[in-house]
């Protein structure tokens, strides 16, 4: 995979970006054979930086946010490849108690169900503040008051009351607010928040999203958003990474992207989103099925849902071809998708 | 949760009502007459029947028969047996004893059971699992006096280990072996239990969030996962503590110990009426307030549950 993205502004003194995804190659070895979850994958965040990974399941952006936690179940997982770099360390060859005390200081993580995230049989406060008890060594009462704080600083009202409440007590909406006071506590560098408002209605997920935006904001973290809603991304993100079959098909900045898809799969999700001007008529969707990892097809995974599908695309696996400097699509015929209207 | 505690005392009452009458009306309706046999060898003279008859009651009407057994069973006045014997200064050499069999039971249980089920669900599929899974397999196949009636056998008379039974104190060290006996089917039930709910709750969402807070190995399996898998292997447990008092019957059958269970075994035996009502309708009530405590305990256990 080539590197399409324009070197990071900041980053340290190592020269790379804060995280750098490099190459990355995951798989799964199951009873019914390997299934190839992430083949290939570079990608890279910086200090104040929004990368939304957008993708349907299957498409391994949550495989390769996992590994980067390291928190994928191995067995079955296993990283067959490639570099995941924190501040210029590979995270994969670091010893495990190194990496662990990166979880949680320097990359921490918002999952998608609060309800089943949280544990169910501690009180809320007592589950954040166990980041500073067992990270820093804060004695109970002080880190209690720390998490009473970070639980205003998400805007739980009455906090102090309620710390002491169990997850199933409050809605879906303040639950999501814990997580993220929990993955926050430590000031990490790097957030990822896997599909962190699609358990909840559509109001909740602004305020949710608003939240995080401001988070970030305030402490320059970097962000990796994941999420299969383009909706959701628009206003946050500062890239989008394209995930299809376990590799980016496209990357570029969110706006160029939202105006012009350089590749079909891209077009397709774009198109599928119900737009007010065009009520009453069909709603379009991408034809076929989310290719099988177990059995990827030949040449570009995405060749059998195509509209442009050409004789090499079935042969020829496309290279993420660099677009303007600042945007690739791993598409033969970028230049037609980026041009033409019709599909 | 004291309300719902008052409503839970309250709702006893009529099960015991039922319980007790139950067991009255069917020891003493069963077939045969209880005072045929106790003159020897010669069947016993009219005049001695008649007497007993009269003593106990026996003439009178089942219900009334049932209404004088409340009235003594409240006023705390168990009268005596057959033998004229007291029944409340029987019951209490036998408590004690039954007790501490128990006690000792469970803590085998608990330690060895969820132990073992912890530890063969941690490492699944490991030479570990595999040798709990067969043991219990096994313990879970044998009836109570099969291994009650081996162990004696082996421990007491082939290597000499132990007494083959337990003296009339039964000081703790010699009832080891029985609680052994005593708990072994739980305790192979508490081991799957427990192996199963770790195995289940190892990949659940919770426990990951564990890991991804960067929490070491020990504190996410001894805080997080153990907390929750605990729950349905302690609720096990604190409902079986009201049968293995009665499940003590053949245990301390086999071993000679002179408990609730053995006293009942032989109240039975020699058709004793006035010893197994008390004891069988003591044992309700231990069942039914252990049961009780459970229930109580799995609120304090498992927040998610709530009475209202």
């Amino acid at each position: 995979m080539t590197e399409v993205l324009s070197a990071p502004s900041g980053g340290g003194t190592h020269g790379g970006a804060l995280l750098e995804v490099e190459d990355l190659h995951v798989e799964f070895r199951t009873r019914a054979g390997v299934a190839k979850a992430v083949n290939g994958v570079t990608y890279r965040v910086d200090a104040g930086e929004t990368l939304a990974v957008l993708g349907e399941s299957g498409s391994g952006k949550s495989v390769t946010a996992q590994t980067i936690m390291g928190i994928l179940d191995m067995p079955p997982g296993k990283v067959t490849g490639g570099q995941i770099r924190f501040r210029g360390v590979d995270l994969l060859k670091m010893p495990d108690d190194q990496r662990r005390k990166i979880r949680g200081e320097g990359i921490s993580m918002v999952f998608q169900d609060a309800l089943s995230a949280l544990n169910p049989v501690f009180p809320v406060g007592w589950q954040i503040a166990e980041m500073f008890r067992m990270h820093r060594g804060t004695s109970r009462s002080e880190a209690k008051k720390k998490a009473v704080e970070l639980m205003d600083r998400v805007r739980i009202p009455a906090a102090r009351d309620r710390a002491n409440d169990y997850p199933h007590q409050f809605s879906g909406g303040m639950r999501q607010r814990i997580m993220i006071a929990m993955a926050i506590a430590l000031d990490p560098e790097i957030l990822i928040a896997d599909e962190p408002t699609t358990a909840l209605d559509v109001t909740v997920q602004a305020q949710i999203m608003g939240l995080l935006a401001e988070l970030q904001r305030d402490s320059n973290m970097g962000l990796i958003l994941i999420t299969h809603d383009l909706g959701v991304v628009a206003d946050v993100a500062d890239k989008i990474a394209v995930m299809y079959g376990g590799r980016i098909v496209e990357e570029a900045p969110v706006h160029d992207l939202y105006r012009r898809p350089a590749h079909p799969y891209s077009k397709g999700l774009l198109e599928s989103i119900p737009r007010v001007d065009l009520k009453g008529h069909e709603l379009y969707a991408i034809k076929g099925m989310p290719p099988n990892l177990l059995d990827m097809p030949s040449g570009c995974a995405f060749h059998p849902r195509c509209p442009y599908r050409r004789d090499n695309c079935v042969t020829d696996v496309p290279a993420l071809y660099p677009i303007d400097g600042a945007r690739g699509s791993a598409c033969h015929y970028w230049r037609e998708v980026l041009d033409g209207d019709s599909r | 949760m004291g309300r719902y505690t008052i409503r839970r005392l309250l709702q006893l009452i009529p099960v015991l009502l039922g319980t007790t009458f139950l067991i009255n009306f069917m020891v003493w309706q069963l077939p045969g007459d209880p005072f045929a046999g106790r003159c020897g060898q010669r069947p016993c003279p009219e005049s001695y029947i008649t007497m007993m008859r009269e003593q106990f009651g026996l003439d009178q009407p089942m219900l009334v028969q049932y209404w004088n057994f409340l009235k003594n069973m409240l006023t705390g006045d168990l009268g005596v047996d057959f033998k004229q014997v007291s029944v409340a200064s029987q019951l209490a050499d036998a408590w004690p004893i039954t007790i501490r069999l128990a006690i000792l039971a469970v803590t085998i249980e608990a330690c060895i059971g969820i132990t073992a089920g912890v530890l063969s669900g941690l490492k699944r599929g490991g030479f570990l699992d595999n040798s709990v899974t067969i043991s219990t397999l096994f313990l879970l196949s044998l009836p109570t006096f099969v291994t009650g009636y081996l162990l004696q056998w082996l421990l007491g008379m082939r290597f000499g280990v132990i007494k083959p039974t337990v003296s009339d104190g039964a000081p703790m060290a010699e009832l080891i072996v029985p609680a052994i006996v005593l708990a072994s089917l739980n305790m192979a039930f508490t081991a799957r239990l427990t192996r199963t709910s770790i195995v289940e709750n190892r990949r659940a969402d919770y426990v990951r969030t564990a890991i991804a807070k960067g929490l070491t190995n020990r504190r996410v399996v001894s805080v997080h996962l153990l907390r929750n898998s605990l729950i349905p292997a302690i609720t096990f447990i604190g409902t079986e503590v009201g049968s293995m008092m009665s499940g003590a019957i053949i245990t301390e059958g086999i071993f000679n110990i002179h408990g609730v269970g053995g006293l009942l075994w032989r109240a039975i035996l020699g058709q004793d009426y006035t010893i197994v009502v008390p004891i069988a309708s003591l044992l309700v009530l231990v069942y039914l307030l252990t049961n009780l405590i459970v229930d109580l305990l799995y609120g304090v256990l498992d927040p998610r549950i709530r009475y209202e």
